[in-house]
C-alpha cells in the first residue's frame, strides 16, 4: 500500500524548474536606479571627504588606489543590478509563491501558503511615483529572510495578497 | 483559599508566593547595592550612632516596602483557564490582561530554587515562541496544582469537567536517565574555555561594581596604584605568568564541573502523552515539559573527546522569535549514550528510517570553496602580520597555522553530508565538533536555492531550508539533485496536514 503511494508521488511532483515565471514591472528599474543614486548622493560625498581629509594627510598616495577600488565596486554593483534586473521573476502557483533574483548570486525562494503568517504591501517613496508596490511575505519564528517581491503594480500586489489570504483561510 | 485550585475561576497562586516574590525582589535589590552595605559594615565604627540609626530605620523601611509590594503583586496576580486559553490578570497599578492559547504554549517549566524547596512549592513558567522572555511565570504553586495545570495545558483540548488524574503520572519510568558517571564525562569534555570566559565576565562585573563605589569612597588614585603594581608584578615574572595560567585553567575545569553538576544533576528524560519532560538540577531543580509537535528539529553534537567517551548532546530546537542567542534557553540533554540517541530519535520521529538511504556528499567544489576561503584568510593574516609586526616569526606562525587550517578543511569536508529520506532529512556538519541535524520535511517554512556565479558554471547550488527554529544549509549539490529535493520538500510541506508549530 505504502509503496504504491510513493510511486504515484514521484510522478506527480510539480516541478519548479518547468514553470514559466513572470518578470516584475519594467518601470521598477527606474525606481531601483533612483534609490541607488539617492544612496550614492549621501555616501559618495562622505567617502570623498573621509579619503581627502583623513587618509590623504597620513598617506598622500593611498587614496588613489582606494578610489579605483571604490569605482570598481560601484561598477560591479551597477552591472549586477542591470544584468540582474531581468532575473527578477516570480510565480504564484496553487500552493506556493516563488521568487527568483540575482545575477552574480542567483537565488530562488519558495514559500508555501500554508506556512505564511501574514502578507504586507508597502509602497516606497520612489515606487509610488510609478504606481508600484512591494509585496512581503512573513513566516513564523526566526525567518530573517522571507520572501519580498519589489516592483509589482499595486493592483497585482493586492491581487496576490488577496489570493494568498483566501488560501491561508481555507 | 482551598487546597485545590479550580481553574475555571480566577484564582491566586499559593500564599507562600509572597515569600518567593519578596525573596526575588530582595535579591535583586541586594545585587545592585551590596557594595554599599559592605562599605557601611567596614566603616561602621567611624559612623556616628545617629547616622547608624537612620541607616537601620532605612533598612527596616525598605524591607517593609519589599514585603508590602510583594503582597500587592501576589494579590493582583490572578489566573484562570478559559476554554483553551490561559488567562492572566496582573499588575498593581497598571493592570495587564494576558490570554495565551494552549496550542501556542511551547513548553511548561517547573523549577524550584532553595526557597521553593524549603516551603515545598514550584515555580511554573509558560513559554511561547512570541518572545525571548518567559511569558507567564507563576512564582508559587503546590505540586498538585502545578501538575493539574500542566495536565490541562499539555493535554491540549479541555475535556469538559473531567477529573484530572494526578497519580497516574507519578510512577512513570523515565525513558532515559543520565547518571553521575556520564555527568563526570560531560564535565571533563565541556568547553572549559567558555567556562573561564563566563567566570571572568562574572568577576569583571563584580570588579566594576566595587570600582564604582570605591571611586566615590576611597578615591581612584589608590585603586589605580594598587592595580598597576599588580600588573607590573605579573608581567615582570614569566614564571608567575605561567603559574597564573595553570591556576586559571584549573579554575576553568573546576567551574565546568560545578556548572555541569549544578545544572544537569539527576537528568532524566521521559515521555508523557504527546509531551517530553526533562528534569534536572542539583540546587535549583527544573523540569521542562515540551510538546512533541513544537520541536522543530533536533541537533546532535559531539566532539572528539566526547566521542572517545561515547557521549553526545541532543538539542531540541523550537520556534524562536528574532534573535535568541541565549544558550540558557536551549533545551538540551547532555551526556547521551548511543542507545539513548536511538531512543530519542525513534520516539520523536514516527518514520525514522535511514537504513537504505544514500549518504550524499557535497560536490568537490565545496572543498575548493572552503580551501579558497581559508587561503584568503591566510593571505590576509600574513599581510596584516607583515605590516603590523614587521614579519617577526612569520614563517613559524605559518608552519603552525597551515597544518591546522588543512586539518580543519579536511575534517569539515569529511563531516559534511546529507541523507534525504522520504519524510526526514539528516544534515551532517561540523569541523572539530560533529553535528547531525534531523528535520522532518513538513516543518520547513521556506526553501531557498542559492547559486553563485562560480557555482553556476559547474551546475551546482546550495539549498537552504528555513524553519521556524533557524536555517539548515545543504551546500554545493548538483542542480539536478537540488531540483529534485526542492520539489520533494515543497510537495511534503504542501500536502502535509499536520500541525507544524
Amino acid at each position: 500500500m505504502e509503496d504504491q503511494f510513493q510511486n504515484n508521488e514521484v510522478n506527480n511532483f510539480p516541478d519548479i524548474s518547468s514553470v514559466t515565471f513572470t518578470r516584475i514591472e519594467k518601470s521598477y528599474f527606474k525606481v531601483a536606479l533612483l534609490s541607488v543614486f539617492s544612496y550614492f548622493l549621501i555616501i559618495v560625498p562622505v567617502l570623498i571627504l573621509f579619503l581627502e581629509k583623513v587618509i590623504r594627510k597620513k598617506e598622500p598616495d593611498f587614496p588613489f588606489y582606494l578610489y579605483i577600488l571604490i569605482l570598481l565596486i560601484i561598477v560591479v554593483y551597477m552591472l549586477n543590478l542591470i544584468l540582474g534586473f531581468p532575473k527578477r521573476q516570480y510565480v504564484v502557483r496553487d500552493k506556493d509563491l516563488t521568487y527568483k533574483s540575482g545575477f552574480l548570486t542567483r537565488k530562488m525562494v519558495t514559500v508555501p501558503f500554508s506556512r505564511i503568517q501574514h502578507v504586507e504591501i508597502d509602497e516606497g517613496m520612489f515606487s509610488r511615483l510609478f504606481k508600484l508596490a512591494t509585496l512581503s511575505v512573513y513566516t513564523a519564528g526566526d525567518s530573517s529572510d522571507d520572501l519580498e517581491i519589489k516592483g509589482l503594480t499595486k493592483e497585482k500586489a493586492i491581487q496576490i495578497k488577496e489570493f494568498i489570504s483566501s488560501k491561508i483561510n481555507e | 483559599m482551598s487546597n485545590e485550585i479550580n481553574f475555571s475561576e480566577f484564582s491566586r497562586q499559593s500564599l507562600k508566593g509572597v515569600l518567593i516574590i519578596s525573596g526575588k525582589f530582595l535579591f535583586q535589590l541586594l545585587k545592585g547595592t551590596w557594595v554599599v552595605f559592605l562599605v557601611f559594615i567596614t566603616k561602621a565604627s567611624k559612623i556616628s550612632s545617629i547616622d547608624a540609626i537612620y541607616f537601620y530605620v532605612m533598612i527596616v523601611l525598605l524591607l517593609l516596602f519589599v514585603v508590602i509590594r510583594s503582597y500587592l503583586v501576589y494579590r493582583n496576580f490572578k489566573f484562570k483557564i478559559d476554554g483553551d486559553y490561559f488567562v492572566l490578570k496582573n499588575g498593581i497599578i497598571a493592570k495587564k490582561n494576558t490570554a495565551i492559547a494552549f496550542d501556542r504554549i511551547q513548553n511548561v517549566n517547573f523549577s524550584q530554587n532553595l526557597i521553593h524547596q524549603l516551603i515545598n512549592v514550584y515555580q511554573v513558567d509558560l513559554e511561547t515562541a512570541g518572545s525571548d522572555k518567559t511569558e507567564i511565570s507563576i512564582k508559587a504553586l503546590s505540586l498538585s496544582d502545578a501538575k493539574a495545570l500542566r495536565q490541562k495545558i499539555t493535554s491540549g483540548r479541555s475535556i469538559g469537567n473531567e477529573e484530572i488524574v494526578v497519580e497516574e503520572t507519578e510512577k512513570e519510568k523515565p525513558l532515559l536517565t543520565i547518571d553521575v558517571k556520564s555527568l563526570l564525562k560531560v564535565s571533563i569534555s565541556e568547553n572549559h574555555f567558555q567556562s573561564l570566559l563566563l567566570l571572568i565576565a562574572f568577576l569583571f562585573g563584580f570588579y566594576q561594581q566595587v570600582e564604582d563605589v570605591f571611586k566615590n569612597f576611597i578615591g581612584e588614585e589608590i585603586l589605580k596604584n594598587y592595580l598597576s603594581k599588580g600588573k607590573d608584578i605579573l608581567l615582570g615574572s614569566f614564571l608567575l605568568l605561567i603559574i597564573v595560567l595553570i591556576l586559571l585553567s584549573m579554575v576553568a575545569v573546576i567551574t565546568s564541573f560545578i556548572r555541569v553538576f549544578l545544572r544537569h544533576f539527576n537528568l532524566s528524560f521521559s515521555i508523557k502523552n504527546e509531551a517530553f519532560e526533562i528534569k534536572q538540577g542539583l540546587v535549583n531543580k527544573k523540569a521542562i515539559i515540551l510538546k512533541r509537535d513544537k520541536v522543530q528539529h533536533i541537533k546532535i553534537t559531539t566532539n572528539p573527546l566526547k566521542r572517545m567517551m561515547g557521549i553526545s548532546y541532543v538539542v531540541f530546537k523550537q520556534a524562536i522569535s528574532g534573535k535568541v542567542k541565549k544558550t540558557d534557553k536551549q533545551i538540551k540533554i547532555v551526556g547521551c549514550k548511543e542507545e539513548h540517541l536511538d531512543k530519542i530519535k525513534t520516539t520523536l520521529f514516527s518514520s525514522f528510517d535511514f537504513n537504505d538511504v544514500l549518504k550524499e556528499k557535497p560536490h568537490w567544489y565545496f572543498t575548493y570553496r572552503i580551501t579558497l576561503r581559508n587561503f584568503l584568510f591566510l593571505t590576509f593574516f600574513n599581510t596584516f602580520h607583515y605590516f603590523i609586526f614587521d614579519g617577526i616569526n612569520q614563517i613559524y606562525l605559518n608552519l603552525l597555522l597551515i597544518p591546522i587550517l588543512g586539518l580543519m578543511i579536511f575534517k569539515r569536508v569529511k563531516k559534511t553530508f546529507f541523507k534525504a529520506a522520504d519524510e526526514l532529512i539528516l544534515v551532517g556538519g561540523g569541523m572539530i565538533e560533529t553535528s547531525e541535524t534531523y528535520l522532518e520535511l513538513f516543518k520547513v517554512q521556506n526553501v531557498k536555492m542559492k547559486q553563485t556565479i562560480f557555482q553556476r558554471r559547474r551546475k551546482i547550488t546550495d539549498i537552504i531550508l528555513q524553519t521556524a527554529s533557524g536555517k539548515i544549509k545543504i551546500p554545493s549539490i548538483t542542480m539536478e539533485r537540488a531540483n529534485e529535493l526542492y520539489n520533494h520538500i515543497l510537495y511534503k510541506v504542501e500536502t502535509s496536514t499536520k500541525e507544524w508549530m
